[in-house]
């Protein structure tokens, strides 16, 4: 049923944003918690089609997803008016990819998660916009086109879809499971097929490219999860290798990169390339029976923080113009809202306690010390606390520098709302650390 | 319910403070000032509860737990049953005396900020501070305990960052050449250097519950087993870094001088007292066996530490470096005297980590104090300072006596405990840690003799030395509790003997 009404939303929105947009955010809104009840009723995508399952797990993720994608319409206005529509496709489809336990569809889902994002970027205003969306498109399509290559070769080797029966013993399994990884990584943003990622997230509409970072990373972490979990048991010494040193380089490089930026969206993306550096330990540590806590936690805290930041910072942008580091100057005078919000959600993505970032970062660590991977969780530990580097530079300049305008940035009520639900997010999920790891006790 | 509301009620009290007090700012030290003081009633009567566990109305398997394990239970929250993990608040002697020290030089605080500018925000993020820094003190839970840790860094941040001195560094970070205000520097530095070390000590949790299977401090202590040496090395690293050891003190002179005097009492006072609790708490009851292999170490490092910090301070034209570097020098005091793994040493460190808080803070106000009067840093500038202001003179050398260890101070007892607790434990040669009384000796006298003593100067001509009420009471209290304790050190001693009556107390 919520995979219903959100396309159904999705289809109806189109006609009412031309003329007034807030309706068409009210049916968007209604739409997301219409269907966050029926995922509570346990009556989503699994009531009709076979190939789905709604654990405990995968309705905590779609919560988290839905309040986000809500939160983000909310604050949307004017000419981002088609995301709203995008939006509401991009929630059904995200939803059918984090309930699906067929490994057909999940390839299926993850194209059309694809498409949705090539549109996402489209919102084309001027050269560079139009840079970055070019480079998500390629560098997408060729993903789409290298995890095609590894399901071909996989699908020779199984007679079933099904995540619990797929057979992964077969000749080619581990190479084709390379090469899809390699394509999956394209749009989790790893070392080395990060490159488009920087210039899309930082070019792109900031709402944009909040959606594009923040939340289709975020479900296709855990979908991905859930899909390779069979393969990353089967091979462990593999996984080991393969995650661990992906996730080190990811963040050592992401960090360093993140420090000689001078544009603050290009240090956001940044920051989120390290982020998926993090999310991959738990990967590496698919033996340890916290490693899918680790996932869904980096996932659940993940969506809250970086859509905020990239929020914010398109609040900004607008209102404002800002856009380079030193335009940050004063900040926290000249419009304290914003700044309150975007130091606290920074605190979190730097991994300060009491807030999500630092409970998902504790937990996925945890999984990789729990495998024995002690040593990546130190680097890892250690590049999180170097990133308070770029993170604190940020907060220097909003709270610590003179302005050089005293125009005061206002915020929009819609805005103010969706950065509320954003901040509650973060704070509960920094505090209560039982919802999330109780729900994948029985994975 | 009080012992985790006063952990988490200073977040909401601080931001409601902030945005009702917008038109009268003034009033915002009055909330900071009466919270504190429930905070030192509570803790006060917490000591109580510890040390006649009778005398209350608790069922008996409490006052059994007591009795036995030397903790007060104050409940357990925000359980996880999957993780094993949950916020558990118990104290004992020790954490109790470090809360009773915080809520304290808290109170101190408030009066020597008394006319801070910015108020509102400043006496927020006060308050803000007072919640995670109790709860380092109060939980028994690894993790939690991290968190707070961490916690404290971020009021620390702003309060050094905003309100600290004035002046520009110039730094070159790979052939980049930043300048920015030296306040911020300080302030980054702290929080930056702070937060690395930290991690180790996080992955050494990590390690520890895996081992274990636990993450409650009693429980991990129950399960005693022989930890690794990477654990004991992780963990120290975070403690020395805090504390500071002789390698990584470096940021400590950098925070303690740039942030405004009353922030460098509570780095002092309290974020410094974070690194010896821990060291206690989590290297020396955690795991004995292991620091017993390690002893050795922790007493050069904090040999060294104190030499080296002593013959930097005498070195030192700037005040408040000068203070900074004394207080280095008395940390690694501490360190040794924890390393002695004796009773008689564990008693002494803590006798000398609350003399030094107490000791260390007037010091530090009254450098910032002789800065904000005459503008300058440097010591050879002043002069004959004790016509002009008898009253700072006075206590500045009183405090500064008792930092050399004058008999009557609280000063000497600390030394007089650590240096026989040393010998005791590690023979003669370890005589050596006097020199360090008499180093201080070299730096405080001379000191005293440029700043106060002799012709006044032309920067002492020019200034007015005038000093609020607020401070001037605040200062006397220092100066009481010093001497109050100096010739009356026993009920410090009793706290020790309860806290430390696992290594065969009196």
């Amino acid at each position: 049923m919520s995979f219903v009404v959100l396309i159904a939303a999705g289809l109806i929105v189109p006609i009412f944003y031309r003329n007034n947009i807030f309706i068409a955010k009210m049916i968007a809104v209604i739409a997301f918690i219409l269907a966050a009840y029926f995922i509570y009723q346990g009556n989503s995508l699994n009531a009709i089609f076979p190939y789905f399952v709604l654990d405990k797990a995968t309705q905590l993720m779609e919560f988290a997803l839905l309040a986000t994608l809500g939160a983000v319409s909310l604050a949307l206005t004017g000419f981002e008016r088609p995301l709203i529509a995008q939006m509401l496709f991009l929630a059904g489809v995200s939803l059918g990819l984090l309930e699906t336990n067929n490994f057909f569809i999940y390839v299926v889902l993850f194209e059309v998660i694809a498409i949705i994002s090539y549109i996402l970027v489209a919102n084309i205003r001027n050269f560079n916009n139009a840079e970055g969306a070019i480079k998500a498109f390629i560098a997408g399509a060729v993903a789409s086109g290298i995890i095609l290559l590894g399901f071909a070769l996989f699908s020779f080797t199984t007679d079933s879809f099904n995540y619990a029966q797929m057979n992964v013993s077969g000749k080619f399994t581990l190479i084709a499971v390379a090469i899809m990884l390699a394509g999956i990584f394209y749009k989790l943003t790893i070392v080395p097929m990060h490159g488009w990622a920087a210039d899309a997230y930082s070019q792109v509409n900031h709402a944009a490219a909040a959606i594009l970072s923040g939340v289709i990373k975020s479900v296709i972490l855990v979908a991905t999860f859930k899909a390779f979990y069979k393969f990353m048991i089967a091979y462990p010494l593999a996984t080991i290798l393969i995650f661990s040193f992906f996730a080190v380089i990811t963040m050592t490089l992401a960090n360093f990169m993140a420090l000689f930026q001078k544009r603050v969206s290009k240090i956001l993306a940044y920051s989120s390339i390290a982020h998926s550096g993090y999310a991959l330990i738990p990967f590496a540590a698919a033996a340890s029976i916290y490693s899918y806590a680790g996932v869904l936690y980096y996932a659940i805290a993940y969506i809250f923080m970086q859509t905020s930041v990239f929020l914010i910072l398109n609040d900004l942008r607008r209102e404002a113009g800002i856009k380079y580091l030193k335009d940050l100057k004063g900040l926290g005078k000249r419009a304290p809202l914003h700044s309150f919000f975007f130091t606290i959600q920074i605190f979190s993505l730097a991994g300060i306690p009491l807030l999500a970032g630092f409970l998902a970062k504790a937990v996925a660590f945890y999984a990789g010390v729990d495998a024995g991977l002690w040593v990546i969780v130190l680097i890892a530990a250690l590049n999180s606390a170097l990133a308070v580097a770029y993170y604190a530079w940020i907060i220097k300049h909003i709270y610590f520098d003179e302005a050089k305008h005293n125009a005061v940035i206002k915020m929009s009520p819609g805005s103010l709302i969706g950065q509320l639900i954003l901040l509650a997010g973060t704070i509960y999920f920094g505090i209560v650390a039982a919802d999330v790891i109780n729900a994948t006790v029985s994975f | 319910m009080v012992a985790v509301d006063i952990i988490f009620a200073p977040i909401f009290l601080s931001a409601l403070v902030y945005f009702l007090t917008r038109g009268a700012e003034h009033l915002t030290k009055y909330v900071a000032l009466a919270w504190f003081i429930v905070l030192f009633i509570i803790s006060l009567n917490w000591l109580n509860q510890i040390m006649h566990p009778e005398s209350y109305a608790f069922p008996p398997e409490i006052i059994n737990y007591i009795k036995a394990t030397g903790f007060l239970p104050l409940g357990e929250y925000l359980r996880v049953p999957a993780f094993g993990f949950s916020l558990t608040l118990q104290i004992d002697a020790l954490s109790v005396a470090m809360l009773i020290l915080t809520a304290a030089l808290l109170i101190l605080v408030v009066f020597t900020s008394w006319e801070e500018k910015n108020q509102a925000a400043y006496f927020s993020l006060l308050i803000l501070f007072s919640g995670p820094i109790f709860g380092v003190f109060m939980t028994t839970n690894v993790l939690w305990f991290f968190m707070f840790w961490e916690l404290t860094l971020v009021p620390m941040l702003f309060l050094v960052g905003y309100w600290g001195a004035e002046g520009v560094e110039v730094k070159k970070v790979f052939n980049i050449e930043i300048k920015l205000p030296s306040r911020v520097y300080a302030a980054l530095k702290f929080f930056l250097y702070t937060h690395v070390f930290a991690m180790f000590m996080f992955v050494g949790f990590f390690l520890l519950f895996k081992q274990t299977g636990y993450w409650d401090f009693t429980l991990i202590k129950e399960a005693a087993i022989v930890t690794p040496a990477l654990i004991w090395w992780l963990m120290f690293l975070g403690f020395a870094a805090k504390l500071p050891l002789f390698p990584f003190h470096t940021w400590l002179p950098d925070a303690h001088v740039q942030a405004p005097s009353s922030i460098s009492v509570l780095l002092a006072g309290v974020l410094l007292k974070m690194g010896a609790y821990g060291l206690i708490r989590f290297i020396i009851e955690l795991m004995p066996v292991t620091t017993a292999r390690f002893a050795m170490w922790m007493v050069v490092l904090g040999l060294i530490t104190t030499l080296y910090a002593g013959f930097l301070a005498i070195y030192e034209r700037h005040i408040k470096k000068m203070v900074a570097y004394s207080s280095i020098s008395h940390m690694g005091l501490v360190v040794v005297a924890a390393a002695t793994l004796s009773y008689d040493g564990l008693s002494a460190a803590l006798y000398e980590m609350i003399g030094h808080a107490l000791v260390i803070s007037p010091l530090f106000l009254l450098a910032g104090w002789l800065h904000h009067k005459t503008h300058t840093w440097y010591m050879d500038e002043m002069g004959g300072i004790m016509k002009y202001a008898p009253y700072a003179s006075a206590i500045f050398i009183l405090a500064g006596m008792a930092a050399l260890g004058l008999p009557g101070t609280m000063g000497f007892i600390g030394e007089l405990t650590i240096i026989i607790s040393a010998v005791k434990s590690f023979g003669w040669w370890i005589a050596i840690i006097a020199f360090a009384g008499m180093i201080s000796a070299g730096y405080i006298i001379w000191s005293i003799r440029r700043v106060f003593h002799g012709e006044p100067s032309e920067v002492v001509k020019r200034s007015e030395f005038h000093m609020s009420f607020p401070e001037k009471f605040a200062l006397a209290v220092y100066a009481f509790l010093i001497v109050y304790f100096g010739v009356n050190p026993q009920p410090i001693f009793d706290i020790a003997n309860k806290a430390f009556s696992f290594f065969g107390g009196m």
